[in-house]
């Protein structure tokens, strides 16, 4: 009896700490376009402490789709919100830029929601393929944690001082 | 075929299994989920690796054969003469990402000084004399230069390929182990409770009914 609480207590524990895996890697705070084309190793921290490194050449490859002020309003990674259960994802946008870089990557005008741009499987493989490291996930729809309109009033820590404005 | 958990038959650890399931189908989702998105990118990453493996394959021949013809004009020894001019020192920048929770490498060459200059058409060697050698030199070190490019986008492609791999075997085993195992025996033991509550509220009922008709 003693034994299967404990195997009952670490299954619980293991359930617990994947849902806290998924999301360990968003970053703390996004850094905008311009500001890591500077940098000679561009990265941002994550919040289990990595770094999420990006690749000069697709940074290069975002300068050349903005001009220099959308280039300081574009904040990276972009993050792409995965709707549980659903074969669609939601990149969460709040200034728009974003729509302007994933509509050319996709050659498609994009469905606008609330919370962000919608696009569906399909366009999320073509769009990974470009942009590889300057786009993460975000998994949110089945946590007990926050949704992402949750998320955006909480301080700072996910999406610096830029928020999605719901 | 689900098994029972042994639990004290109360309403207290009702609620808890309850809870766990729950928390387990929620669990099953996020899972999944993960799972199609790992796919995806191990799909993704296994077409680009198969598209770089080719283009490495036909540059090598492209190099090569430039090569064969700047050896076979100006010979091996002045040609190695040439070569040993333009050695340069690579720097590979590496990094990591992270993809729905697998932590990959990122590999790219850094050319501080750039092993070929653009002139023309084609790229000119870096260090070698321009009146000396032929465009055949420069299209076989243009033609390297690329292969190198390749090779290390293809190194970062193979271990990323084996990192997804690893990670979605281990996936597959915790949604199986979900779906078939542990909500199976979760939903198994709720219902063998709930049976017990309400068959021991069925006694209860009948005891009562039959302590009335003594009593009457």
């Amino acid at each position: 009896m003693a034994e299967e609480m404990l195997y009952e207590k670490t299954l619980q524990q293991y359930l617990s700490d994947e849902l806290k895996l998924v999301n360990a890697h968003l970053p703390r705070q996004r850094k905008s376009l311009s500001a890591l084309l500077d940098e000679e190793y561009p990265h941002v921290k994550c919040s289990d402490g990595g770094v999420q490194s990006f690749k000069k050449k697709e940074l290069a490859y975002l300068a050349t789709l903005l001009n220099e002020e959308e280039c300081q309003r574009l904040m990276l990674p972009m993050l792409i919100e995965v709707l549980s259960g659903q074969g669609e994802s939601i990149v969460l946008s709040s200034v728009g830029v974003e729509e302007k870089v994933i509509s050319h990557i996709l050659e498609m005008p994009l469905v606008r929601t609330e919370r962000g741009l919608r696009i569906y499987r399909p366009q999320l493989s073509a769009l990974r393929q470009v942009l590889r490291t300057t786009t993460q996930y975000v998994f949110l729809a089945v946590l007990g944690v926050p949704r992402s309109e949750d998320m955006v009033k909480r301080p700072v820590s996910l999406f610096g001082e830029e928020r999605v404005k719901v | 075929m689900p098994q029972l958990i042994r639990v004290r038959p109360t309403k207290i650890e009702l609620i808890r299994l309850k809870r766990r399931r729950a928390l387990a189908k929620r669990v099953q989702k996020i899972v999944k989920d993960r799972l199609a998105i790992l796919t995806m990118e191990f799909l993704q990453v296994a077409r680009e690796n198969v598209v770089k493996k080719r283009s490495l394959i036909e540059e090598f021949v492209r190099a090569y054969r430039s090569q064969i013809v700047a050896a076979g004009y100006h010979g091996y020894i002045a040609l190695e003469k040439e070569f040993a001019a333009s050695e340069a020192d690579l720097r590979i920048a590496t990094g990591s990402r992270n993809v729905a929770g697998v932590r990959m490498p990122v590999f790219e060459l850094k050319e501080d000084k750039p092993l070929t200059e653009f002139r023309g058409k084609a790229g000119v060697l870096v260090g070698v004399s321009l009146i000396d050698t032929s465009s055949a030199v420069d299209q076989a070190a243009e033609s390297f230069r690329k292969c190198l490019e390749i090779i290390i986008e293809m190194a970062e492609l193979q271990r990323n390929l084996e990192l997804l791999g690893m990670e979605i075997k281990r996936a597959k085993r915790v949604s199986n182990a979900l779906e078939y195992v542990v909500i199976p025996n979760l939903q198994v033991t709720i219902k063998y409770l709930v049976m017990k509550f309400e068959e021991r509220a069925r006694e209860e009922k009948s005891r009562l009914k039959r302590v009335k008709v003594l009593l009457q």
